[in-house]
């Protein structure tokens, strides 16, 4: 999702994507009408919700559709529930008390904001504000329920109890089909999008790749692996140290490790040391624990990366590899989860499934530079083409239209109109 | 007066059709099973989302048996699947179908992946509209192909033959019969996306629109 606060038009993204994709969105826009749509999350500040939405709603309604953005509040305690709830349906370990589940149906019954009569659509994201829609029976809008979590490993009881609150809603939308569970609604993939024009993505100059470098203590005189990814073991930090040992035999190289480490999370602080630790003194392994705001620094060790690495023992959508993709990278990352669905094994990067297979695959590139290269174009192109900021706006068009149409078939002309030129 | 050639789109979002499939016998049951956007989607659709890929294209079938179940044979039988030999989406599954089901009669054992390696079958809810883009003239339609997007190309140049079911192509279709030039609607007709990526198809045509005005 874009990382910038920076708001920008559409029309602003025509040169990269062409002016005759922009002009299909507005034509799409245009054919759904001055419709009403309410978003509901959690929070308006910070989290990955609320980013998408800083950005994604002055887009819309630049297309002439008003939004409301609306937040579900509650005590402590409702978020103690929501954050457990949330924790579980990723796969952990959670404890749960009946209690707990009357304590979050009486906040959304006595907190969820209240939906507008003449609203066309509802989009309620994740689980905090999910069994709203039992609060109205006779609703006439419609509902979506957009979920940004991994439900392929969901806790089933908490499952079990989100589950016909779900069912009610008329579509779900989720980032990955391996998300999906069997729902009676339609259920839409929408992957998450980057920004082109965000720091984290925009055009550098050389000499900025360069002085950055510089900063960062990184001399750019060899072929540079990088992986970007918060000091955490399912990233596979020391997976990438061990394949870096064993590249460094055949090729000179250096690997740089960035991310960011939270302060409150003691587990990454000690990740860090470990990582710190196994790399000892070599001076082909830069640790950089960057701040979370370092997006003009990530956008120049992409740019300056011969390859990036992306060796995730689990991952969603992994921006990063998306991010390096667009910057023309050949990607090298684990054969899981979303990395599965952004790279084209030897098209546009290759996918592995052990250390010695991501030693080969780097030195593979290495040892082809015209390889390397057309992958990185590869790559960009399928991003181009697929995952940036108006395919997002595209998608989520097509699901307004397609929640308005639903039962029509999957084959749908939208009204002709008359011809402008 | 020749009636214009009006310019659509289609766009599609994507939707989980309910099946899945972590080995052939399952796949084929999708196969068999799924509703035809589907079939459309992981076919046809495929080439659209990665049309620069033109030497190394796979459409998503061939994709996860060859990358995810290692079956090199198959995979190689339907990479080379050519779907624009068909003029119907039945006739595709149909051709499909027997592939998978022969090569399934010769196999003894039969790998099964995770879940999470599975072949989702995924459906696509289509809309067609049209752009505001039209051409009376080659000079117009010159003008035209410039502008609108390569889904508009892939509408218009691929997708039309499951429309037309003619193995021709919509625009084709329109040079021979409104503005009487049957050798250039041949040519364009002949451009294959296997050959050529979507952007540089739209450059063929428009050097062979080109080359007809003068």
């Amino acid at each position: 999702m874009p990382s910038s606060n920076n708001k920008h038009h559409l029309e602003d993204y025509a040169p990269i994507v062409t002016s005759g994709v922009i002009r299909e969105i507005e034509e799409l826009a245009r054919l759904l009408g001055p419709v009403r749509i309410v978003h509901v999350n959690s929070t308006k500040e910070g989290g990955g919700v609320a980013e998408i939405l800083g950005w994604f709603i002055p887009i819309i309604e630049e297309l002439g559709m008003k939004v409301d953005w609306e937040v579900i509040t509650g005590e402590k305690d409702f978020f103690t529930i929501t954050k457990k709830f949330h924790n579980a349906l990723h796969g952990q370990p959670e404890e749960f008390t009946e209690e707990m589940f009357a304590a979050y149906l009486d906040n959304v019954g006595k907190n969820a904001p209240k939906i507008p009569e003449d609203a066309d659509f509802v989009v309620i994201h994740d689980p905090q504000p999910a069994a709203m829609i039992g609060e109205y029976p006779d609703r006439k809008n419609r509902w979506a329920w957009r979920c940004h979590i991994d439900l392929s490993e969901a806790d089933l009881r908490v499952w079990g109890f989100l589950r016909p609150f779900v069912e009610r809603y008329d579509g779900a939308v989720f980032h990955l089909p391996q998300y999906t569970k069997n729902l009676m609604a339609p259920q839409f993939i929408v992957p998450p999008a980057i920004d082109p024009l965000a720091p984290k993505n925009e055009k550098l100059s050389e000499e900025e790749v360069s002085s950055t470098l510089h900063k960062l203590g990184v001399a750019n005189d060899k072929r540079i692996i990088l992986q970007v990814a918060r000091f955490d073991r399912l990233k596979g930090p020391f997976g990438a140290i061990e394949a870096f040992r064993l590249v460094r035999r055949w090729y000179d190289c250096c690997l740089i490790l960035a991310g960011g480490s939270a302060t409150d999370d003691p587990e990454s602080q000690a990740v860090l040391a470990e990582v710190q630790d196994m790399a000892g003194d070599d001076p082909d392994i830069h640790i950089l624990n960057l701040p979370p705001d370092s997006h003009r620094e990530i956008n120049a060790l992409q740019r300056a990366a011969t390859v990036v690495v992306q060796n995730s023992r689990r991952e969603g959508f992994g921006l990063t590899v998306t991010e390096a993709m667009w910057k023309a990278k050949p990607v090298v990352g684990t054969d899981i989860g979303g990395i599965r669905h952004q790279i084209i094994h030897g098209v546009s990067g290759f996918l592995t499934h052990s250390v010695e297979g991501l030693a080969y695959r780097i030195r593979q590139l290495f040892g082809n530079p015209g390889m390397a290269k057309r992958f990185g174009q590869q790559a960009r192109e399928y991003v181009r083409n697929n995952l940036l900021v108006p395919h997002h706006i595209r998608r989520w068009l097509l699901v307004f239209h397609s929640l308005r149409q639903s039962g029509n078939g999957d084959l749908i002309t939208l009204p002709p109109h008359e011809i402008t030129e | 007066m020749a009636k214009p050639f009006q310019f659509f789109t289609e766009q599609g979002i994507v939707y989980y059709s309910g099946y899945k499939a972590d080995n052939l016998k399952a796949l084929l049951t999708g196969l068999r099973g799924v509703p035809s956007s589907s079939i459309f989607y992981h076919l046809y659709h495929s080439l659209l989302r990665r049309h620069f890929t033109t030497t190394d294209y796979m459409n998503d079938f061939a994709q996860w048996v060859w990358g995810v179940l290692w079956q090199k044979t198959l995979g190689e039988k339907l990479a080379s699947f050519d779907p624009l030999e068909f003029t119907r989406l039945r006739d595709a599954r149909a051709r499909l179908i027997e592939i998978v089901d022969a090569y399934v009669g010769e196999t003894e054992y039969f790998l099964r992946v995770s879940e999470e390696q599975a072949f989702y079958f995924l459906c696509m809810k289509s809309f067609v509209y049209p752009l505001g883009v039209q051409a009376s003239s080659l000079p117009e339609l010159m003008q035209a192909l410039r502008v609108v997007s390569p889904q508009s190309i892939f509408y218009h140049l691929i997708e039309s033959r499951l429309r037309l079911r003619e193995p021709s192509n919509d625009l084709s279709d329109w040079l021979k019969t409104q503005l009487d030039m049957p050798d250039l609607a041949a040519t364009i007709n002949t451009f294959s996306p296997y050959e050529y990526n979507l952007e540089e198809l739209r450059n063929k045509i428009i050097a062979v629109v080109q080359d007809a005005i003068k």
